[in-house]
C-alpha cells in the first residue's frame, strides 16, 4: 500500500499537481493493517499530517472493514467515495455499512486466489483510483508505475501495468466521480476530539494486564486468505506433526485427531505443506464462505 | 544422556500453553519455536522480553501468556531477569511465596538484541551466575523494523541495509561459541521444525540451574522472502544442509544432537529464499555459493560424529 500511494502520488505529479504521499504503519509484519495517504492540489498544499476527511478511501482487503483498528470508515461523509476490493457487490456493502458515502467495488479477479498474485492488488487499486479521480491519464499512470517500480524485474513491472490498466478501464463508468474539496486554511482547523487523560499514579496508568490468555479475544482468523481443511478420512492421526509445528498454536488434539481453530488460524498453510498423507488441503476463503452459504441453504 | 520423557514424536505435548491470537506474521518460525518451548517449560514461567518482534506478543490489553511478562529495552533483558529473579528469591526467603509458587525466569530476545547491544548484559549475567534461561529467536536480522542486517545475518544475504549484488559482507556471529566460552550451565541450538530435539533440550535446560541459553534459528517469511507455508520445510533444510547445526554444550563439552550423514548442498537452502536470489539471478555467483558451501564443509570437517 505504501508503494500504491507512491505510484498514485507520482501519477498526480506527472500531471502537474502538487503532491504529498505518506504511509503510516506500526510493526512491519504481514497481516498488519497499513494505511497510506495521498494529497494532491493544483496549488501548493499547506495542510500536513493524516487525512481526516478523505475524498476517496480505497480498501485493498475487504476483511479490514470489520477490523476496528483499521478504521476504514473514519471521516467518510456524503462527498466521499469508498472503493472496496471485494467479491461482494457494491449494493451489499452500501447496505451493510449504512454510509452516506458512495460505495464502489473493485471486483477481485479469480487470479487473486493465488497468493503470488496478491502484491498486484496495489497496482489495481491505483489504476482504479486514477480513473475515479479523472485527473490522471493512462499515460501518466503507466509512467508512474515504471518510475516507482524500476527496481523490479521487467515481467513484474509488466504485470503491475496490466493490472493497473485493467482496473483503470473497469472504472470508466465512474470516471470523475470524486469532487475536489475547497482548500483548507489553518484558520478552519478543527481540533481533533482528543481524549484527555489525567495524570495518574503509575499503578493505575501503567499498561498492566491482570488476566492471562486475553489474546484469544483477537480473532486473527480474519487475516486468512487461504483456509487449511483437514480431510479426516485421509488423516493418519500423526497430530504431533501438524499440531507441534503450527506456528500459531491453532491445531489442538481432540480424541487423537487434529482440530483447527478457525477463529485464530491465520492461514500460513505450514500444516498443508507438512502433512505426510496430504490430508490437509488449502481452499480460498471466498470458496469456503461460498460453500458455507450453500450448506446453510441446503439445511433450511 | 538423562532419561527423557520425549522419546518419540508421540510424546510431545498435546496441549499448548501459549494463547492464540498473537499478531505475529503468518508462518513465523520464531513463534513456532516459542510455542513448543513454552509447552515444555510450563505455566510457572515469567518472560522478560527485550524489544523485538516478540514484543508484539503482548499488546495491551492482550497477552497470550498464562503468567507474567515484562518488557525491557533491547540491551537490558538479562538485567531485567536479574531483578525479577532477585525479587522472587527475596519473596521466597521471606516466605511470602511458597517454593511451589516459584517461577522460572526466562529471557526472550531476538538476534539483534542478543548478539548486538544485549551481549554485554548477558555476559555480566553469566558472571553473576544468574539462574535463568535465555531464549534467542534468531531470524538473522532486525525483522520487526524491515529486516535490516544484524550481526547474526549470514554472509551474502540481502537485507534492507545490504542491497548490493554481494549482499551482507559480514559473517554471522557465532553466538553459541561466545556463550559457551563463558562456561554457563547449558547452551543449545534448536529449531521449531525439529520439535522433538527442541523438547529434549528445553527439558534438559529446565532440569538445571544457573545461566542456560537456547538459540533458535527462526525462518522468517517476511524478512527472508518465502511463502509462509515453507517455514518448516526451510527449517528442516537448514539442518539437513548443515547450515544450522543442532548441538548442545553441557558439563564443558559440546555434542551434536543431529548429525546429517549426507549433507544436502547449501544451494538447496539458498534457493528457497528471496534474500539469496541475487546469488542465482541474473547471473549465478559461483564464487559466493562455493564460499558458503566451503564454510559449512569446514565446520563439519572438525566434528566427529
Amino acid at each position: 500500500m505504501k508503494t500504491a500511494s507512491r505510484i498514485l502520488g507520482s501519477a498526480f505529479f506527472n500531471e502537474g499537481y502538487e503532491v504529498q504521499d505518506a504511509p503510516r504503519y506500526g510493526a512491519e509484519r504481514r497481516g498488519a493493517p497499513i494505511f497510506a495517504f495521498v494529497r494532491a492540489d493544483n496549488k501548493a498544499i499547506d495542510e500536513r499530517g493524516v487525512i481526516t476527511h478523505p475524498d476517496l478511501v480505497i480498501v485493498a482487503d475487504d476483511s479490514l472493514v470489520t477490523v476496528p483498528a483499521a478504521g476504514v470508515m473514519q471521516g467518510l461523509d456524503e462527498h466521499a467515495v469508498l472503493l472496496i476490493n471485494s467479491h461482494v457487490s457494491a449494493e451489499t456493502w452500501q447496505q451493510r455499512l449504512n454510509t452516506k458515502a458512495q460505495v464502489l467495488v473493485l471486483p477481485i479477479k479469480d487470479a487473486m486466489q493465488n497468493r503470488a498474485e496478491l502484491p498486484y492488488v496495489s497496482a489495481a487499486c491505483v489504476g482504479a483510483a486514477a480513473r475515479l479521480l479523472g485527473m490522471i491519464s493512462q499515460n501518466a499512470l503507466v509512467r508512474a508505475i515504471d518510475e516507482e517500480l524500476s527496481h523490479l524485474a521487467a515481467d513484474k513491472i509488466n504485470t503491475n501495468r496490466t493490472r493497473a490498466i485493467e482496473a483503470f478501464e473497469l472504472m470508466t463508468t465512474h470516471e470523475n466521480c470524486i469532487q475536489q474539496r475547497p482548500s483548507v486554511s489553518a484558520l478552519d482547523y478543527q481540533q481533533p476530539e482528543w481524549v484527555e487523560l489525567p495524570f495518574e499514579d503509575a499503578r493505575i496508568s501503567a499498561p498492566t494486564i491482570h488476566a492471562s490468555l486475553t489474546s484469544v479475544e483477537v480473532k486473527t482468523g480474519l487475516w486468512r486468505t487461504m483456509r487449511p481443511v483437514i480431510e479426516y478420512d485421509r488423516c493418519n492421526h500423526c497430530w504431533w506433526i501438524c499440531s507441534s509445528t503450527c506456528p500459531h498454536n491453532v491445531i489442538s488434539v481432540e480424541d487423537n485427531s487434529p482440530v483447527i481453530d478457525y477463529d485464530h488460524c491465520v492461514g500460513c498453510l505450514v500444516c498443508v505443506a507438512q502433512c505426510p498423507p496430504h490430508a490437509i488441503k488449502a481452499i480460498s476463503e471466498a470458496e469456503a464462505k461460498q460453500s458455507a452459504v450453500e450448506q446453510a441453504g441446503e439445511t433450511t | 544422556m538423562n532419561e527423557t520423557q520425549f522419546k518419540r514424536m508421540k510424546d510431545l505435548p498435546t496441549t499448548h500453553l501459549l494463547g492464540t491470537g498473537a499478531p505475529m506474521c503468518a508462518g513465523c518460525g520464531g513463534l513456532q519455536a516459542i510455542n513448543d518451548i513454552y509447552d515444555v517449560l510450563g505455566e510457572k514461567t515469567v518472560f522478560i522480553n527485550a524489544a523485538g518482534c516478540m514484543t508484539l506478543l503482548s499488546i495491551y490489553p492482550f497477552t497470550p501468556f498464562r503468567g507474567s511478562w515484562l518488557y525491557t529495552a533491547m540491551a537490558s533483558a538479562p538485567a531485567g531477569a536479574q531483578g525479577v529473579r532477585d525479587a522472587l528469591d527475596i519473596l521466597l526467603a521471606k516466605k511470602k511465596i511458597t517454593p511451589d509458587e516459584n517461577l522460572t525466569t526466562v529471557v526472550l530476545a531476538g538476534d539483534g538484541s542478543t548478539s548486538g547491544m544485549g551481549l554485554s548484559a548477558t555476559s555480566a549475567a553469566i558472571d553473576r551466575n544468574l539462574d535463568f534461561i535465555y531464549i534467542c529467536y534468531d531470524n538473522e536480522g532486525y525483522g520487526n523494523t524491515g529486516q535490516q542486517y544484524s550481526s547474526a545475518t549470514p554472509h551474502a544475504a540481502r537485507t534492507s541495509t545490504s542491497t548490493g549484488s554481494a549482499g551482507f559482507s559480514g559473517f554471522k556471529k557465532d553466538l553459541f561459541a561466545i556463550w559457551a566460552a563463558h562456561k554457563p550451565t547449558y547452551v543449545a541450538t534448536v529449531i521449531g521444525a525439529e520439535p522433538l530435539d527442541l523438547a529434549r533440550k528445553i527439558e534438559t535446560a529446565a532440569s538445571l540451574t544457573g545461566p542456560r541459553f537456547i538459540i533458535s534459528l527462526s525462518p522468517c517469511p517476511t524478512g527472508w522472502g518465502f511463502d509462509p507455508q515453507e517455514t518448516t520445510y526451510i527449517g528442516k533444510l537448514a539442518v539437513k544442509t548443515g547450515i544450522w547445526p543442532l548441538k548442545e554444550y553441557k558439563d564443558g563439552k559440546v555434542s551434536h544432537t543431529k548429525n546429517p550423514h549426507v549433507r544436502v548442498p547449501v544451494e538447496d537452502y539458498l534457493l528457497t529464499q528471496a534474500r539469496f536470489k541475487h546469488l542465482f539471478e541474473p547471473k549465478r555467483n559461483d564464487k559466493l555459493i562455493d564460499e558458503i558451501q566451503s564454510k559449512v564443509d569446514a565446520y563439519w570437517a572438525g566434528i566427529t560424529p
